[in-house]
């Protein structure tokens, strides 16, 4: 699980610093085309095992263009294999941060990723082992199981504080931003980045309002 | 050989209708028969295509559940905005590994990976040079075949530079989503061409935007092929191509892209044909000799032996002679039964014609009689005549014919009489010059009275000729020794002898000795020597030596 471990700048700081809330809508609209969907049932066997979170669990949002200054804060963080899934299936952690993949099915699993930022490779273990990674680089690091071939997960991995994951109502708020012009990001697997500009004043909280066409469930067929 | 000649005119005829008939029937039979073909071909096109797609797919959906490509596919597309090159050449590569894996073990002439857009990030396979990186692949699928069971509906057709290629998809899901897609992609080249053609036996057209892409037809009736059928693209017909006559159907149309059978309904047909006129032939050979065999047969049992007899026949109608009996053949019973009735209708005609002979024999006879009658001393003369000289016959050792020849011709040997009036013929003394000359027409008249009667002929020179001499000195003719024939050499010596031995009017009979003596005198001139001696020995009781030097001549 996320622990975001900011500076809550509530009170007055050195610099000028500005609030930036809102809320993430997920529509259902598909861009672009897609390939024909299948006629033929699927061969994987994780289907009736829905990820335990609901969809808007699996947007990020955060500044893309943000600089930071200083020590980052860092975390650790759990991505649970059970089911044939990752749970959750999005993780945002700061550079430096740690990771551990811990097996909760009664069967091997395994964790690698092939990303510019995180190449690696955990080898196999069974229920109850866990391994875990520090990942050192920014970027997306996408992580699969070498085994079930069905199971995806994603570590966006920032070298800045400033991005968090909505609640499941889709309300967010991010840590207290220095103030100026930003461009403010919502991110999903499926889709990729939503972004919008946002300027960041000190005197009032910035709201925002981001729309990410995410696919739900049986609706992309 | 007639038997034969009609025999093989029939089995000719019979031959030439079924040869017609044959033809006419069979161009239609032939061209049902390639157009059925054609139908069970498309059936067994379809369910075997259709098997063999799923075939490839499910193969291809295994090899493509492999977490690595999945993972590439879906690092590169995360990763896709990044500038950082050098990371996505090795995802990239990772990509071009594990499709190799992939192509080695699936048939078939491309494997090919695109993204969510449709464009190619990678390929293996033999022709994997035609599907460059980073290509949008239009592929034309079959919009219409709908619903789950639709495998169809994956099926596309893409045209990549110069190849055209079928192409199957196969769909990359990362759990719920869709990431990609993965072509198994076969090239419709000639080579496809040619595999379809020798497993459906057909010619084959692949037909696509209006042009043939591949073909086994021949590039003349490929041509033709193309105007008459790539722009409308019916589902099946009969058309010409290169002269001859072609049945084709489609088998399976993909977007744009038709693949059609075809079958020359001539070829099929000259191969019907060329059957069917090597059993005729056969058969025909076979009526040939059996009519052979039969004709020769025929012969032996039939016409042979109809031939024999109608030269019995023949020899009998000429010779006059119906007291021979045809020879039964044995040949067949219906040939016996007939020679034994043509026996039997001769035996009747023989004996019919015996007793016309014998009338007519008779008749004569009591002509002969009733002219012997006419003068009482020569009365009995002519039965006389004729004992004496079938003695004489006797004598000379003749044939039972000849004798019967002579034996009547004696008996009618003064038939000519008839004639001569009575008071010449009964005259007592010596006749005048006038006289005599009329009793010397008597041969003459007897052999023209003669003539009138068919079978009486071979007596005519015995009637004609009695009265020659071998000096030359007789009538009517002055014959000379041998050109006088026997019958009548003996016949005047019996009459001579019967003569004188018989009394007239005008002296009495002579005894026989005397008689005999006075051939003897004359014997060489008046009458031939041996006819003289054959009478001498035949007369019993009378011994009359020849006198000396008489015999000597002849």
């Amino acid at each position: 699980m996320l622990v975001l471990a900011v500076s809550a700048p509530n009170g007055q700081t050195d610099l000028a610093a500005g609030r930036v809330t809102g809320r993430v809508k997920l529509t259902t609209k598909i861009p672009g085309k897609p390939l024909p969907s299948t006629a033929y049932p699927r061969r994987t066997i994780g289907d009736h095992h829905p990820s335990a979170l609901p969809e808007i669990r699996n947007v990020v949002v955060y500044i893309k263009d943000a600089l930071h200054k200083g020590p980052l804060p860092t975390s650790r963080n759990e991505l649970l294999q059970e089911h044939e899934t990752f749970i959750p299936r999005t993780l945002a952690i700061t550079r430096g941060s740690v990771v551990s993949f811990p097996n909760g099915d009664p069967f091997f699993h395994n964790v690698f990723s092939l990303s510019r930022a995180g190449n690696f490779n955990l080898g196999r273990y069974q229920r109850g082992q866990t391994r875990e990674r520090e990942f050192t680089k920014a970027g997306i690091v996408k992580v699969y199981c070498d085994i079930h071939s069905h199971m995806s997960a994603t570590i966006l991995v920032f070298d800045h504080p400033y991005f968090t994951i909505p609640d499941l109502e889709g309300a967010f708020e991010l840590p207290a931003l220095p103030t100026g012009e930003y461009t403010i990001v919502g991110w999903h697997e499926r889709v990729g980045e939503r972004s919008m500009r946002i300027r960041v004043e000190a005197e009032r909280p910035t709201s925002v309002e981001l729309v990410v066409p995410v696919p739900v469930g049986d609706e992309y067929e | 050989m007639k038997t034969l000649t009609v025999a093989f005119v029939t089995v000719a005829a019979l031959l030439g209708v079924v040869f017609i008939v044959v033809i006419l029937s069979m161009r239609n039979q032939v061209r049902d028969a390639v157009v059925s073909n054609l139908e069970s071909t498309q059936r067994l096109f379809a369910a075997v295509e259709t098997r063999r797609q799923q075939d490839v797919r499910s193969r291809a959906e295994t090899l493509a559940d492999n977490p690595t490509l999945k993972a590439a596919l879906d690092t590169y597309q995360s990763e896709v905005q990044d500038d950082a090159t050098a990371s996505r050449a090795d995802l990239l590569e990772t990509i071009d590994l594990v499709l190799e894996n992939v192509a080695a073990r699936v048939d078939s002439d491309a494997i090919v990976l695109v993204d969510l857009h449709h464009i190619a990030l990678g390929a293996a396979g033999p022709m994997a040079n035609r599907w460059p990186r980073s290509r949008p692949v239009s592929l034309v699928a079959n919009r219409t075949a709908a619903g789950p069971s639709g495998a169809d509906s994956f099926d596309g057709v893409a045209r990549m530079g110069d190849n055209l290629f079928r192409v199957v998809t196969v769909p990359l899901l990362l759990g719920d989503t869709l990431i990609g897609g993965l072509y198994v992609a076969t090239s419709l080249d000639q080579d496809y061409a040619q595999e379809l053609d020798q497993l459906a036996r057909t010619r084959i057209a692949i037909v696509s935007d209006g042009l043939v892409v591949a073909t086994t037809l021949s590039p003349r009736a490929a041509l033709q092929f193309e105007s008459a059928v790539a722009v409308t693209q019916p589902v099946d017909g009969v058309i010409p191509l290169d002269g001859e006559s072609h049945a084709f159907r489609r088998l399976v149309a993909v977007g744009n892209t038709v693949f059609y059978a075809l079958g020359s309904v001539d070829e099929s047909s000259r191969q019907a044909m060329r059957d069917a006129m090597r059993n005729l032939a056969l058969i025909g050979m076979f009526g040939i000799s059996l009519a052979g065999v039969g004709s020769f047969w025929l012969a032996q049992t039939l016409s042979d032996p109809i031939k024999r007899l109608s030269t019995s026949l023949a020899t009998m109608a000429a010779s006059h002679d119906v007291s021979s009996r045809l020879p039964l053949t044995g040949s067949s019973l219906e040939l016996d039964t007939l020679t034994e009735t043509f026996n039997a209708l001769m035996a009747s005609v023989g004996e019919a014609e015996a007793e016309t002979q014998a009338a007519y024999t008779g008749a004569i006879r009591a002509l002969a009689t009733a002219l012997d009658a006419r003068d009482p001393y020569t009365a009995g003369h002519s039965d006389r005549v004729s004992v004496l000289a079938v003695a004489i016959c006797r004598q000379l050792n003749l044939p039972a014919g000849e004798i019967e020849v002579v034996r009547l011709g004696a008996l009618l040997h003064d038939i000519g009489k008839i004639g001569v009036p009575d008071d010449v013929l009964r005259k007592p003394g010596a006749l005048s010059a006038a006289e005599f000359d009329i009793i010397k027409q008597h041969p003459t008249v007897g052999a023209r009275m003669l003539r009138s009667v068919p079978f009486l002929s071979p007596h005519i020179p015995i009637v004609e000729l009695h009265h020659e001499r071998p000096d030359g000195g007789g009538y009517p003719n002055g014959l000379r020794g041998d050109d006088i024939p026997l019958g009548a050499r003996i016949v005047h010596v019996a009459d001579a002898y019967d003569a004188m031995t018989s009394a007239r009017a005008y002296r009495n009979a002579r005894p026989p000795a005397e008689a005999l003596q006075e051939l003897w005198r004359c014997a060489g001139t008046g009458f031939h020597a041996e006819i003289v001696a054959a009478l001498a020995n035949a007369l019993p009781g009378v011994t009359s030596e020849p006198p000396q030097g008489g015999a000597s001549r002849g």
